[in-house]
């Protein structure tokens, strides 16, 4: 567009230039600003300001505004995020405010689709406009909407927080007037996790585009406004696609971030793996972490602490009292494995699967290769082992299992050297290439799964993880900047495996060496909780996995009294083991409650309905419990609505779809790449080069004429 | 002094002309000439079997070979899609399903090059791909359209076998980079010992 322009001045310039009798070197100067001014102009569009846009860049459909710049836009919606954390023991409490801003003369709908983590209890929503705020309430997800909708329709401004997935949400928020700004602030509550000597706790920033397999629906029946179209396989595509900002527009979505963390014991370290903060110690083993001023919302945040040697704990007992009912966390770190555990581990049949569709293109692939030539490197010549590949087909590298040889070795890693991505993310096809639903007497079957996990398709894959298992375990790897938590950890638990997250590429070898060092057998099986007795407990989780090194079990149950006394038993390779846990040392804290209406939802939910009565019950049991505990689930969302119309009757509404970031390290071409750019600049090319010569006949001419 | 800058100048204009000429010659001769390259490595190919790199280094190969009689088209078509080896012919997009295969096998070309004649094809033409197993497999176009990729998705999984042809449009406008693409759609009509080729005969006579 600008390019056109400028062509157009250069025309005119030079026929004036040959008009005007008495050429002077002046001219002959201006002709040659100009045509350097074209050749300089298309690389001056690209490198523009980044708050502003030309439509050929929009990689969606967004809502433009003209700007003061000829040929220039700004999108309608501006939107920053800060979020607050308190951190208390193993709870963190998390404030998320999110605020539209309608840079628009049109009155707007602003919709927003986010991740929180994947176990978060999201029970709080506040709307803030200048000074009045108005607080939201849980209702049932299609009554919460039918209330949003009319408040929409009678111009009354008002906000929903819906869940897509149990880390996806949407917010909507109607009627954001011309020049004004409205807050929407989210309450979250999640769990800190501790493992390996280290407490961590999680923020994804971004949802990564997904891979939708299926066929598409008829194009008017659209659940969303995303850029894929519902499938029959997943029927909610079009809900869960926010459109994506194309990188050469420049980053959205500034994000300001605040953690304030009571350890409760001595902190030895505090790290930051994937973003610059400030980090300030206070007394009695708090700090607060802040980060640094610019950071957009294109990757998952992470805060880790660790315990000055001696204090890290092994075992904690929370307790909590709410409406008279009585709520336990419990926390046991195993013994660390003395030396006849460390030396013989069975033998093991390993099948490496590794992603290379299109999202993994760039930093993820080569993260996802380092650390699979890392763990080839860890086998020994007892273990066989297999590599399997897969973007929209799948290729293994053996026909079956082999010896971990020398030679076998090097051809994997030659082989793994050699792959690219592109393609569909078909995780099914995989899936039922490494898991046969087999028994393989005498040797320990580990599956490593390395992948980023981005498919909207995960209840089908769920299932397929389930039905044939056997007796392999599954280990998920997540790889690049915004893996799909959710799908991961929750394959990694059906597979009865770990979830393991890389997020850059000197993690690898640390990651992986503890993964694969713990991995050589499990520590603890058959774990059991004795509660005081006679009493009725609803725990959760219910069946507890085996335990490998370095990871602690951690129980919510509800009692009917507070308890005295809690003994975890178990098996230790063959003989038996017991915890006890005195209540005497429990401290309290609030979250608990909430922390065990949350897992005994997931639990619900991950129960296999058999018939559609069984499901209809199951809905209720978790609208009951998420209305009691104020949680938003897939049944369940939060609504608030102003009181007073706002939006003049003459004036209509627009809605918006908000642009996310594309996840840090993704290559766009190959997210979008279905249909790459099919154009040279050979006619370009012909052009100037015509003009240019012909310039140049009319200089010679003229230097003819004066001699 | 005067006449003298406008000579310099002139001579600069001069040659940045025929530099960015030679620019545009060099553009084309490269899709011509590598096709010529092409066709010897896809001959030694169809012969003994391995794919085979048409020039030493090029991290590309010819996977088959694409024939229009009504346009006086004979392409071969490239593996892998990238940028660089659209450079020298059509190139199947990986991930797509092979031509002729079941699924929908997706072959990309420069507007501006080989497939500057997608514009004249027509439903009813016939489409000839040969894959390297030798077997020719016979499409019959059925669609022609204007869309938009930033919101068009290809289906990956068609009913019958089907091959998409795509490129930038508008043909002849000279920015590069543009939104659009002109897409064909052909379906299999008959793939020698194909079995889907077969059965697709007996249910659309219409085409054959």
């Amino acid at each position: 567009m600008l390019q056109c322009g400028a062509f157009e001045t250069l025309l005119i310039y030079s026929s004036y230039a040959m008009q005007k009798p008495h050429f002077s070197t002046a001219s002959c100067v201006a002709v040659v600003l100009v045509v350097l001014t074209v050749l300089t102009s298309s690389v001056r569009a690209q490198a523009e300001s980044s708050d502003t846009v030309v439509p050929e860049q929009m990689g969606h459909g967004a809502l433009l505004l003209r700007t003061d710049q000829t040929g220039r836009y700004r999108e309608a919606t501006a939107l920053s995020t800060n979020v607050e954390m308190r951190v208390t023991g193993l709870i963190a409490s998390v404030t998320v405010t999110q605020s539209f801003t309608n840079q628009s003369n049109d009155w707007l709908e602003g919709i927003y689709v986010f991740p929180l983590p994947d176990d978060a209890a999201v029970h709080g929503l506040t709307m803030r406009i200048g000074k009045r705020t108005i607080k939201g309430l849980v209702k049932p997800r299609n009554q919460a909407k039918r209330q949003y909708q009319q408040a929409k329709k009678s111009g009354k401004r008002a906000s929903l927080v819906e869940q897509e997935r149990p880390n996806m949400f949407t917010t909507s928020v109607a009627n954001i007037g011309p020049g004004t700004k409205i807050d929407i602030e989210i309450d979250y509550q999640q769990t800190v996790v501790y493992a390996d000597g280290e407490f961590r706790l999680r923020f994804p920033m971004v949802v990564g585009p997904r891979y939708i397999p299926g066929r598409p629906v008829a194009a008017s029946n659209q659940s969303g406004t995303g850029w894929a179209y519902d499938t029959d396989q997943v029927t909610d595509a079009s809900r869960i696609t926010p459109p994506v900002r194309d990188p050469r527009q420049g980053p959205t979505n500034r994000v300001t971030l605040r953690a304030e963390v009571d350890a409760g014991f001595a902190v030895a370290e505090i790290d930051s793996p994937y973003h610059a903060v400030q980090i300030k110690r206070k007394r009695d083993h708090r700090f607060v972490v802040k980060l640094d001023s610019t950071t957009y919302a294109d990757r998952d945040f992470e805060l880790s602490w660790i315990p000055t040697i001696g204090h890290a704990p092994r075992a904690a007992l929370f307790t909590e009292t709410v409406d008279g009912e009585h709520y336990a966390l419990v926390l046991v770190m195993p013994p660390n494995p003395d030396a006849s555990e460390r030396s013989g581990p069975l033998p093991r049949e390993t099948v490496f699967v590794i992603d290379t569709s299109g999202s993994m293109a760039g930093d993820s692939l080569r993260q996802a290769k380092a650390g699979l030539q890392f763990a080839l490197d860890r086998l020994t010549a007892r273990d066989t082992f297999n590599v399997i590949q897969f973007s929209s087909t799948t290729r293994q590298l053996f026909q079956q299992s082999q010896p971990a040889t020398a030679d076998a070795i090097r051809r994997a890693k030659h082989y793994v050297t050699g792959l690219r991505a592109n393609g569909g993310t078909k995780i099914a096809a995989a899936l039922r290439a490494s898991l046969n639903g087999g028994k393989h007497s005498g040797r320990l079957r580990q599956v490593f799964f390395l992948t980023d996990g981005s498919v909207g398709n995960e209840p089908q894959l769920f299932e397929l993880i389930q039905s044939r298992l056997g007796d392999s375990r599954l280990f998920t790897i997540g790889i690049g900047s915004a893996p799909n938590a959710y799908f991961m950890s929750r394959a990694a638990r059906f597979g009865r495996g770990t979830f393991t997250f890389i997020g850059k590429l000197d993690e690898v070898t640390d990651k992986m060496q503890s993964l694969f060092a713990k991995l050589e057998q499990p520590l603890l099986a058959d774990i059991d909780i004795d509660w005081p007795d006679g009493l009725p407990v609803e725990a959760t989780p219910n069946v507890l996995p085996d335990l490998y090194h370095g990871e602690p079990v951690t129980i919510v149950a509800k009692l009917p009294q507070p308890p005295a006394q809690i003994d975890v038993s178990g098996r230790r390779r063959h003989q038996p083991w017991r915890f006890t846990v005195d209540a005497m040392h429990g401290k309290t804290q609030t979250g608990i409650g909430r922390l065990w209406a949350r897992r005994t939802i997931r639990a619900l939910l991950e129960q296999p309905g058999s018939s559609s009565d069984d499901k209809i019950l199951l809905q209720e049991r978790v609208v009951d419990l998420a209305l009691r505990h104020q949680l938003v689930t897939r049944y369940t969302s939060l609504v608030t609505v102003d009181v007073t119309p706002v939006r003049p009757r003459d004036r209509r509404i627009r809605s918006h779809p908000l642009a996310t970031n594309l996840p840090k390290g993704w290559s766009y071409k190959h997210v979008f790449g279905a249909l790459p750019a099919t154009a040279t600049d050979s006619r370009l090319l012909i052009i100037y080069g015509l003009i240019f010569v012909i310039l140049s006949c009319v200089g010679f001419w003229m230097a003819r004429n004066r001699a | 002094m005067r006449r003298r800058a406008v000579y310099i100048l002139s001579c600069a204009l001069l040659g940045g002309g025929i530099w960015q000429l030679s620019g545009a010659t060099y553009i084309h001769a490269k899709a011509g000439l590598a096709q010529v390259m092409l066709r010897a490595a896809w001959g030694q190919s169809l012969a003994d079997g391995p794919p085979r790199p048409p020039w030493p280094g090029a991290d590309t190969w010819p996977v088959a070979r694409l024939r229009i009689v009504s346009a006086k088209i004979d392409a071969l078509v490239l593996a892998n899609a990238s940028g660089h080896a659209l450079a020298f012919g059509p190139t199947h997009v990986a991930g797509s399903a092979d031509p002729g295969a079941a699924g929908n096998s997706i072959i990309i070309a420069h507007r501006d090059t080989h497939f500057r004649f997608l514009g004249y094809l027509n439903p009813g033409d016939r489409i000839t791909v040969q894959t390297r197993d030798g077997i020719e497999h016979r499409f019959a176009v059925t669609a022609a359209y204007v869309a938009d990729s930033r919101t068009t998705l290809i289906e990956d999984e068609t009913p019958r076998p089907r091959l998409t042809l795509v490129t930038c449009y508008p043909f002849d406008a000279i920015q590069p980079g543009g939104p659009l693409r002109y897409i064909v759609e052909a379906d299999l009509v008959n793939g020698f010992g194909n079995s889907i080729g077969t059965e697709m005969a007996a249910v659309r006579p219409d085409i054959l």
